[in-house]
């Protein structure tokens, strides 16, 4: 009854029935346009003000280590500093990953969303009990009087965060890999499919 | 059809990344019919405004979360109607209607009559209908929306929205029946 090529036509003429006030919809859209202008900034403040925020922070902790006169201070403050940092850098990584992951998810139709996305929510866990655990015993550390066993403590920062700095840029390559794998067997059913084609029109 | 599908479902991706343009386009092409749909289930036009305004800022806000960029004016419609609800209940006028009977020869029911050159029997006919009736004539007519999709929006079952098209598409049939023998 409904599927015919004057659809479109049809859906115009209803909607012509009952047009909206000019006036009105300008005002409504110039009202709605100005809203989302101001959460899309907002957005992006938020985000920069954190990048802000975590690099100063990252920063002045470095600067304590280098103005204060003694050594644990200064071995734990430069510590913070690259505390900050390297959680830092895992989390972007991490982010690259879970893009890379929803890319493939959307490229292969596969339902393999729950697959990676629970394996994600449990590394992320452990990365939120390892931040944790560093950050207390980064702490502990400047209560210290002994130089050599906060310096031993800090090295503890590079331990807790190397699983990740490999985990998810090996976890990038391997889901990249797996892009480009159906990427060509989408180009190899291209290629079968057109061959196909020309072959039943040869006939 | 498939080729505006595939532009919109390009859009809805643009958006997702948070694309100012994008998404003006798709208020654009989309609030026309999504303004028709909430007149029909809402009287007053500045509630209706204030639902589109509504609708579109959710829109904005939760666009990430939509898994399949090409369910997007199901997602859309889904989300006016709760708006255009939620209004309706504050002021005690929505009642949830209840599933009528539902005829086994519904798929038979179809009328030969060109609908798509009577849109204006179809306007006048929308407003005689009770609003359960009304709301799920004009998501069929102005979308083509497929049975399991509607129930999707409205959030009633199956059944419901068969039993609601079956009495609308025969009330549109009577008027239409009428209309010719005058």
């Amino acid at each position: 009854m409904f599927e015919t090529e004057n659809k479109p036509e049809f859906i115009k003429n209803l909607i012509a029935q009952d047009p909206p006030i000019a006036d009105k919809k300008e005002h409504h859209k110039e009202i709605l346009f100005k809203k989302l202008k101001l959460r899309i900034w907002r957005g992006k403040i938020i985000v920069g003000t954190i990048y802000l925020v975590l690099f100063s922070a990252a920063f002045w902790a470095f600067q304590q280590g280098q103005n204060t006169d003694n050594i644990v201070r200064s071995i734990c403050w430069g510590a913070v500093s690259l505390h900050i940092l390297l959680w830092f850098l895992i989390y972007f990584l991490r982010e690259i990953y879970r893009l890379t992951a929803e890319t493939l998810e959307k490229s292969s139709g596969k339902d393999e969303k729950h697959k990676w996305k629970n394996q994600d929510r449990f590394i992320t866990i452990v990365a939120i009990l390892v931040f944790a655990f560093a950050t207390v015993i980064l702490y502990r550390s400047f209560f210290l009087n002994d130089y050599l066993k906060a310096a031993h403590l800090s090295g503890y920062i590079f331990w807790t965060t190397v699983f990740f700095l490999f985990w998810y840029p090996f976890g990038t390559a391997s889901l990249l890999a797996k892009l480009w794998l159906e990427y060509k067997i989408m180009e190899l059913n291209f290629t079968k499919t057109e061959k196909q084609n020309l072959k039943s029109q040869t006939e | 059809m498939e080729q505006d599908n595939q532009s919109n479902a390009i859009l809805v991706l643009k958006c997702k990344k948070r694309d100012e343009k994008a998404f003006r386009e798709i208020v654009n092409s989309w609030e026309p019919r999504l303004y028709y749909y909430l007149r029909r289930i809402v009287e007053n036009e500045n509630d209706v405004w204030d639902i589109l305004q509504e609708t579109w800022l959710a829109v904005f806000k939760n666009i990430h979360k939509l898994e399949d960029p090409l369910k997007f004016s199901t997602w859309l419609y889904k989300i006016s109607h709760n708006k255009a609800v939620n209004l309706l209940r504050k002021e005690n006028r929505y009642v949830q209607m209840k599933a009528e009977q539902i005829s086994d020869n519904f798929e038979n029911t179809n009328t030969d009559i060109d609908v798509k050159e009577r849109a204006e029997y179809v306007h006048k006919l929308l407003n005689k209908l009770k609003l359960a009736h009304r709301e799920v004539l004009t998501l069929y007519f102005l979308e083509g929306f497929t049975i399991n999709e509607m129930a999707q929006i409205i959030e009633v079952s199956e059944g419901t929205v068969k039993s609601r098209l079956y009495y609308a598409k025969n009330k549109l049939h009577e008027v239409l029946k009428g209309a010719k023998d005058v």
